[in-house]
């Protein structure tokens, strides 16, 4: 690694004076840096290195800019440096800020930044709070779901940041706030095409609000309306009976014949997920039975490959058509679970996720089977 | 009029006064029989303003409104004064005055914009009671322009695009609303009715979609099951330039099925009757029975083309005669059954135990109306020895 007069030369060649090529290489070398693990270690303790790039990100060349953002990337990709960079060097003002101008280039670059520092909670938590202290997270939603906010950025990132921020519960609590329209500009986005990763991030900001069962009824009533957009990504093109249609939330009737469904798994899964939780109050069954969702759980246990997916619909399907719960254990998020029915529990877990695991084993093994053969007739001829 | 004297403690020489009407009678009194009338006159104790004001018969109030709007005030007075009087126009629901009263204002042009945003917002809200929902919306707009947060605009712009039906533009007022009212309780609730009003709007559009699908699917069997029959339907001239369709050979099949438009299928009958295609696939067909001696005919309604003549023959006359057999001969055996070629001008006799498809498929049958028809005459009787002299007749 460099020496400290070596880091201190490195560090003049960072003043925006400099000459452009002189300033290009620097920032190229620490990129190099940036890009392994010893190199960002290193730059952990080099706070003035680091201020010195913020800086340079007002640079007029574009290219100096790019390099210092993907640095910035690199480094926030790594746990031990979220402290200098955000209580140290600042970065998380100056971030915020540009990421609000509609016109600036590398908004995109900074959602990864914030995503990356709002992965674990302590720093997620300072970063809710400079959040709220210059936009307050009711704009940066509202700047998310513009989908022509920035004409030069996608912002496909604020969803695995609002996702990450919703780990915390005062986040949830902003994001649920019943006088405010926050949330609900959400929900569009559980079946956007455009980009998975945003997709993603919606559903799991989503998945993690749910959390709290004392907004369940606030989040089924019509002034959310949470339902149909969670069922939607899992609903497919297969025809339902007039019946079973008339009785559906409206998005859910008369789907068209070319509808897809999710093609991610992990999201399919979140999505169950989702609707498990909000069955643990006995209001949240009641109306999910009553809006007759089971038929669509039905075509879509039908159509679904994965066996951790199927396993994780048919815990929901259960719950919606087993019997209501004993008195005193209708809400499932508090019941109390005696010390030796937990380690029954966990073992009967256990033994499920190697039966899962033995049957994608198996359905791998036939598809590879189905190849073989396949491929082997073709030599035949 | 009062006397020097002090008769009195009071000093302004009111008793005095008063003590004149003992004797005297008070010029310019109401009169006894109409004073309530009189009394509605003066401006002070109107109950309703007149809706024209005529000087001669209301001078007082002439008076008044002439200072109001006395050419002499400034604008911005008269402005204010126009505005006020919309409001009370407003006030008692004459929505179509207060739009006058707000347009005058408007045409002062003075005040702030937030005094014409105001005007602007209040004419919207008066173009919104009347039914304007368009003249509505650009007052609304329009206010907006000159204030952009100014909320009672943006909640009026919001209700406008909803009872217009556009769910689209009625969730962007509210957004817009939302930015500079955020917890606004009106534009949020707009939203949510306006969102899911747009959401059922979708699937009302799926809907109809999916039952037009569903009718052309059925459609097409109907027409396919036809064409695959050889039955020809007749064209009408003015439709079809290459007249009946099924005799086509190089067309495409969908071509050929769209030759056969459903129009020459729908019948002229008033129950609306039309040939379906059941679940086995069979072709059930309204068919007309006439009876050309007694002017009579019969309906009946589904006969399936596997069902012979003589079934339905049978059944219409097996038991009891129809009343207007007064001769009380049309029993099912005497009865014969034929089908006219109108083109060739040629009776087709009719075997009654042939089913109705074999006769459909006749290379000379016709289907007129979406409704075959045969004419049933008694055989041997004097009026079938009259219809069927001079015409062209063929046997099967």
């Amino acid at each position: 690694m460099l020496s400290d007069c070596e880091a201190a030369e490195l560090l003049s060649f960072l003043t925006p004076s400099t000459r452009p090529d002189v300033k290009g290489k620097a920032t190229e070398y620490i990129l190099g840096l940036s890009g392994n693990r010893d190199g960002c270690r290193f730059l952990c303790s080099k706070a003035d290195l680091i201020a010195a790039l913020l800086a340079l990100t007002s640079d007029p060349s574009v290219a100096i800019v790019k390099d210092c953002y993907h640095i910035l990337i690199n480094l926030s990709a790594d746990e031990t440096l979220h402290q200098v960079l955000v209580s140290k060097v600042k970065i998380l003002p100056v971030l915020l800020k540009n990421l609000q101008d509609p016109d600036y280039l590398f908004s995109d670059h900074i959602s990864t930044i914030l995503s990356n520092l709002s992965r674990h909670e302590k720093t997620c938590r300072t970063v809710f709070e400079v959040l709220q202290e210059e936009v307050g997270l009711a704009k940066l939603v509202e700047i998310f779901c513009n989908e022509s906010y920035n004409k030069k950025a996608k912002l496909h990132y604020m969803g695995p940041l609002l996702s990450n921020l919703t780990q915390l519960p005062e986040a949830r609590s902003y994001m649920m706030d019943q006088d405010r329209c926050v949330i609900q500009r959400l929900l569009p986005f559980t079946h956007y095409e455009g980009s998975l990763v945003r997709r993603g991030g919606v559903i799991g900001t989503l998945r993690n609000c749910c959390f709290e069962h004392a907004h369940h009824e606030w989040l089924l009533s019509d002034a959310v309306d949470i339902l149909p957009f969670l069922l939607l990504p899992l609903a497919g093109p297969e025809e339902l009976t007039e019946e079973e249609n008339e009785g559906l939330p409206v998005d859910l009737q008369y789907l068209p014949e070319d509808k897809k469904r999710e093609e991610d798994p992990d999201i399919r899964k979140m999505l169950l997920e989702t609707l498990l939780l909000l069955t643990a109050t006995k209001a949240g069954r009641q109306t999910l039975k009553q809006k007759n969702v089971y038929p669509i759980l039905r075509e879509f246990h039908r159509w679904e490959k994965d066996v951790y997916v199927a396993a994780a619909c048919e815990k929901l399907i259960q719950v919606l058509i087993g019997d209501e719960p004993e008195q005193g254990m209708e809400n499932l998020m508090e019941v109390e679970i005696p010390q030796d029915v937990e380690e029954k529990l966990k073992e009967a877990d256990a033994k499920e996720q190697e039966e899962l695991e033995r049957e994608e084993r198996m359905r791998r093994e036939e598809e590879e089977k189905k190849k073989r053969d396949a491929e082997g007739t073709d030599q035949e001829k | 009029m009062a006397s020097t004297e002090a008769q009195d403690d009071s000093d302004d020489g009111m008793d005095a006064f008063m003590d004149k009407f003992k004797s005297q009678r008070y010029k310019n009194a109401l009169s006894e029989n109409n004073w309530e009338e009189e009394f509605n006159k003066i401006p002070m104790f109107m109950k309703t303003a007149p809706e024209e004001i005529d000087p001669k018969k209301y001078p007082e109030l002439a008076c008044l409104q002439s200072i109001i709007h006395d050419e002499d005030r400034t604008p911005e007075e008269q402005a204010k004064s126009l505005k006020d009087e919309g409001n009370s126009y407003f006030k008692e629901k004459k929505y179509k005055h207060a739009v006058v009263a707000y347009t005058a204002a408007l045409k002062k042009k003075c005040g702030d914009q937030e005094f014409n945003a105001v005007l602007l917002t209040n004419r919207a809200a008066s173009h919104f009671h009347l039914g304007n929902m368009r003249s509505a919306l650009n007052d609304a707009a329009a206010a907006k322009k000159l204030k952009p947060d100014h909320l009672k605009a943006l909640i009026r712009g919001a209700q406008c695009c909803l009872e217009l039906r556009n769910f689209p533009d009625a969730i962007q007022w509210c957004d817009e609303g939302l930015k500079s009212h955020p917890t606004d309780n009106k534009l949020r609730e707009l939203r949510a009715t306006a969102d899911k009003q747009k959401r059922a709007a979708e699937r009302d559009a799926r809907k109809a979609k999916a039952k037009e699908k569903k009718l052309t699917g059925e459609k097409e069997a109907l027409l396919s099951a036809i064409k695959d029959r050889g039955i020809k339907l007749y064209q009408p001239m003015s439709s079809a330039p290459e007249g009946s369709g099924s005799e086509g050979e190089d067309e495409s099949p969908s071509a050929g099925i769209a030759q056969l438009s459903l129009d020459s299928l729908s019948s002229l009958e008033v129950t609306g009757a039309q040939v379906s295609l059941d679940e086995q696939g069979s072709l059930h067909w309204p068919v007309l029975f006439l009876y050309p001696e007694h002017q009579q005919s019969d309906f009946i309604s589904a006969f399936c083309e596997n069902n012979s003549f003589r079934d339905h023959l049978s059944v219409m006359f097996g038991e009891e005669l129809p009343p207007w057999d007064t001769d009380k001969k049309y029993h099912p055996q005497n009865l014969q059954l034929y089908f006219e070629d109108e083109e060739k001008e040629t009776l087709y006799q009719v075997d009654p135990d042939s089913s109705l498809l074999n006769i459909l498929q006749h290379k000379r049958f016709f289907v007129k109306a979406g409704t075959p028809s045969f004419m049933v005459l008694v055989k041997g009787s004097s009026f079938w020895k009259q219809f069927l002299s001079g015409k062209k007749i063929r046997g099967l």
